[in-house]
């Protein structure tokens, strides 16, 4: 009997995913695994798809072709409540938050909808409206504000916010709903850096303390760079790359689509700002 | 044969220009224009004023009322309202358009009198000169109508195509954004569409008034006729809208053909075209493609770029209004528990006449509960809430007066029975997106108004099915205490689900669909679920204000009285508890008071001030009750750190860029206590 080790099976993976938006493909059968307990980039200048890619594997959109793979289930077909209800949170490019609810009541809805469904509907006849939230919720929402430093503003709504809080109240919420997988769009966007620092041991203990799965997108590339396990490349929609951080840093195709003849993906992150423009397609 | 068909085209070439102008409009400025058929009425009343009241003739009258009157009349609405809105959600658009539709003829019946104007004359001298083409009549209004939308049509082609102006009209369809930063005013191009399709309506109105009356109701029928093309067009496609309205017109005249005449049964086959036309096509495309959109991402990547998520302009100060409602227990749940206190020792102290509105009030208050639940919570206008209402009312009057059932049982079994038709409706619209559910819902009130409440079993000659109130509360006292306890516990359940995970669900999905999708929430089930509670909401309220006239009387539901139901509650606040008991006080005392106190000829300003209270909407979208409220909040704020008592700026809420997330006045739509 021969022991062979084999590579934990992705939790999240997506197979030949193809979108396009009339003559357009924004992605163009693009595969990426994600596997238990890791982090993962995808990376891409402006116009890459990455948020596309991200809308399809969120349930947001339906891709023209490929597959897509939840825990070894196909969920290409499944809306995105209900991949939410797997375990498959998200956050946005632009926050998609809920203007006349507070901080608190973002965590508290999120962590309701993950593990007590039924008040949804029973609430309203037992007058649980009346009644202040039960011990564990209370623990729980107060962990994730300390966790994040939203304390002071647990009370406010969040019409009003700056958007690195609303960045953060979006992190907040999507874990929250217990995730074994967690889509970041631009988590570092409109923090500042210590914030950014906040966030990313967040995202360390999200994945070693709760095994929790990242799919991250993100223009900071020093960032990328130092969280992820592996990278996946995109550039108008096709995938140009894909490897560890240090194969990403030596790979040409990137060096070129991100600066052009000047390799600055080995460079320092101050760096690192410059990126082609193309125009970024809205799913 | 010919015969009806030259009859059907004329009509479909006036639903041609109906759909001309609201399409244009829509595609062009981004309203849907609701108010459609209260223009052509206005503009059409204006025309029979001077023509057959002041005996002008043909030309200088329509010159005048509307090829002058409708751009004059188009240019204030754009000016002095929609000019405003370009950025507002749908929901404050259509609510906008409804005031409109409210204002203006009340207006109209102030400025050109209340005469009930049965026939009205065509652009054709009388009697109408009728030729004989291919051995079947045609009339001159018939061949007015056909020549105007070949006009239309040919006309508008030509300049959108191939002139300057087309071409900015094009741009600006495709980005507004774009459009401004080429150099093109976008405000002057809208203006000259408001323009155009406002004296579009005016002619329509004119066209059709001699076959469908010159009522406000006629008119509204007019304007659902046209919707049904328009969402049979994706509400963009102009060939295709005029297309099928001329179908539909040629239909509805040649199916006369074959049905008996005088039948309520071919009357019944001949009202409900629209609606099988609009439905037909709606399945075919969500068959189709799994849905379609309602339009809200008009424009392009910039113009979507720029729109403020979930709304408009942000009001941290509305939101906290908001939250304040929602969560914990402060000083200001008095307010609504003082009003309240207030309203019960009002039937202590009025008599008779003033007692009998004071409880017809508390039962519209009832009624306005439900515009609270499925627009102020829901974030859904639903326009068929009056048919619920009515449905309710006679579904009690038919157990409680010819089954012997007791009367607040009956009202029980109405809501009961009501509110599996909500559902339906909702789910045939709510995957469609908020301008389809106001769209459909005014359709299906249309035709619950054409079909089952004209039905004689309901009518009753014009005096409904009369309906005994319980024994314990015949007189107006009493009855008035019924309605307010009635008030109250649907009040304290309202209250209790916006606190509730429930109530925070549907901020969630109202405030942001994607952001809610991907917690886990199902749209259509907590919509639904609105649905459901408010036409259960709205059947009871119909039922005690049947109790409260002792009749069930179905033209107190009607579609259009419906929109000033709603028009009335926008003025006050449409997500206040207490508004709505304001509102429906209002509604009641208000015509009471100008009746008793003021010349008859004023009896029309109360219907006037409730469409332009809606109207206000667009300038301040929470209502007089929740403006109200903010200002006192504001002084005690004052107080309270003159006292010293100053909150420390919390972090992150100050400085750095703020995102416009809410749109929060706007969605919230009013006040929440």
């Amino acid at each position: 009997m021969t022991a062979t080790t084999r590579s934990p099976a992705p939790v999240l993976e997506c197979r030949d995913v193809t979108v396009r938006f009339g003559a357009v493909v924004a992605v163009n059968s693009v595969s990426v695994d994600v596997p238990p307990s890791t982090i993962i980039g995808l990376v891409g200048p402006n116009g890459a798809g990455k948020s596309t890619l991200f809308s399809v594997l969120s349930g947001l959109h339906r891709p023209n072709a490929g597959r897509v793979r939840f825990e070894g289930r196909d969920i290409t077909g499944l809306p995105a409540a209900r991949r939410a209800r797997l375990g498959l949170a998200r956050t946005f490019q632009r926050p998609e938050v809920f203007a006349g609810l507070t901080v608190r009541e973002h965590i508290q809805l999120a962590y309701r909808v993950a593990t007590r469904r039924r008040r949804i509907w029973t609430d309203m006849v037992t007058a649980r409206g009346f009644r202040p939230a039960d011990r564990a919720e209370t623990e729980q929402v107060a962990l994730l504000l300390d966790a994040l430093n939203l304390g002071d503003l647990a009370d406010r709504p969040v019409a009003g916010l700056s958007l690195g809080m609303l960045r953060l109240v979006e992190i907040a919420r999507a874990l929250a709903t217990n995730p074994k997988v967690l889509l970041l769009d631009e988590p570092s966007s409109g923090l500042d850096d210590q914030e950014t620092e906040q966030v990313v041991q967040v995202f360390r203990m999200a994945v070693e303390r709760q095994g929790v799965s990242l799919l991250l997108v993100e223009h900071d590339v020093a960032m990328v760079m130092g969280l992820c396990s592996r990278i996946h490349v995109l550039d108008f929609g096709t995938k140009i790359g894909e490897g560890t951080p240090a194969e990403i840093r030596s790979n040409k195709a990137v060096r070129a689509a991100y600066l052009g003849d000047e390799g600055a993906i080995g460079r320092g992150p101050a760096e690192i700002t410059v990126q082609p423009q193309a125009p970024e397609v809205v799913s | 044969m010919l015969a009806y068909i030259y009859a059907g085209v004329a009509l479909g070439s006036i639903y041609a220009i109906s759909v001309s102008g609201i399409v244009v409009t829509y595609v062009s400025s981004g309203v849907l224009n609701f108010a459609f058929g209260s223009l052509a009425y206005f503009l059409a009343r204006f025309y029979y004023y001077l023509n057959t009241e002041h005996g002008w003739s043909q030309i200088p009258a329509v010159v005048v009322a509307v090829f002058l009157a409708g751009p004059a009349l188009g240019a204030f609405l754009y000016l002095a309202l929609f000019r405003h809105l370009r950025l507002a959600s749908q929901l404050i658009k259509i609510v906008t358009c409804i005031g409109v539709s409210v204002a203006l003829p009340a207006l109209a019946l102030m400025v050109f009198g209340n005469a009930t104007i049965d026939s009205a004359p065509g652009l054709a001298s009388e009697p109408v000169r009728v030729y004989r083409v291919f051995g079947a009549p045609l009339n001159l209004n018939e061949v007015i109508a056909l020549v105007s939308v070949l006009v239309v049509v040919v006309l508008g082609t030509l300049v959108l195509q191939f002139t300057d102006v087309g071409l900015r009209v094009r741009a600006m369809v495709d980005s507004e954004a774009l459009t401004s930063l080429s150099g093109v005013s976008p405000t002057r191009i809208s203006l000259c569409v408001w323009m155009v399709t406002t004296t579009l309506a005016g002619f329509a109105g004119v066209l059709v008034a001699p076959s469908k009356g010159l009522t406000p109701d006629g008119m509204t029928q007019l304007m659902a006729a046209a919707f049904a093309a328009v969402v049979a067009a994706r509400l963009r496609n102009l060939p295709v809208a005029v297309g099928v309205a001329m179908a539909m017109g040629i239909v509805t005249d040649v199916i006369q053909k074959y049905l008996p005449a005088n039948s309520s049964l071919t009357h019944a086959i001949l009202v409900s075209i629209p609606t099988f036309v609009m439905a037909a096509f709606l399945l075919a495309y969500i068959l189709a493609s799994g849905k379609i959109h309602d339009g809200s991402a008009t424009g392009g990547a910039l113009d979507q770029a720029i729109r403020p998520t979930g709304g408009d302009s942000a009001s941290a100060s509305a939101a906290a209004a908001v939250v304040k409602s929602r969560t914990g227990w402060s000083l200001y749940m008095l307010g609504p528990v003082i009003i309240i206190g207030i309203v019960a020792l009002l039937p202590l102290v009025l008599e008779g006449y003033w007692l009998t509105l004071l409880a017809g009030g508390l039962a519209f208050g009832v009624v306005f509960l439900s515009f609270t639940v499925v627009v102020g919570e829901g974030g859904m206008i639903w326009l068929c809430q009056a048919a619920f209402a009515g449905c309710g009312a006679v579904v009690t009057a038919q157990f409680a007066t010819n089954h012997g059932m007791h009367p607040l049982l009956a009202a029980l079994l109405g809501a009961v029975i009501a509110t599996p038709i909500g559902v339906v409706v909702g789910l045939l619209t709510i995957r469609l997106g908020n301008l389809y559910v106001a769209l459909v819902s005014l359709t299906v009130g249309m035709l619950a108004d054409n079909l089952i409440f004209t039905r004689q079993t309901f009518y009753q000659d014009g005096v409904g099915v009369p309906v005994s109130r319980p024994g314990f509360a015949v007189d107006d006292r009493a009855f008035a205490y019924l309605t307010l306890a009635v008030f109250v516990i649907i009040a304290i359940f309202v209250v209790n689900l916006r606190r509730s995970t429930t109530g925070q669900a549907l901020a969630a999905v109202r405030y942001s669909e994607p952001g809610a999708r991907t917690v886990g929430l199902s749209l259509l089930g907590m919509k639904l679920l609105v649905s459901a509670i408010s036409t259960f909401i709205a059947a009871v309220g119909g039922s005690l204000v049947a109790l409260n006239y002792q009749s069930a009387l179905p033209t107190t539901y009607a579609t259009f009285g419906g929109l000033v139901w709603l028009a009335v509650l926008v003025t006050v606040g449409l997500r206040s508890i207490t508004a709505a008991l304001l509102a429906g006080l209002m509604f009641t005392l208000t015509p009471g008071i100008f009746q008793t106190y003021l010349p008859t000829s004023w009896g029309n300003v109360p219907t006037l001030l409730f469409g332009l209270g809606a109207v206000g909407l667009a300038i301040d979208p929470d209502g007089v009750v929740a403006q109200y409220a903010r200002h006192i909040q504001a002084l005690i704020g004052k107080v309270a750190s003159r006292r010293g008592s100053t909150e420390p700026d919390p972090p992150g809420g100050g400085d750095g860029p703020t995102t416009d997330t809410s749109g929060v006045a706007q969605h919230a739509l009013g006040a929440t206590r």
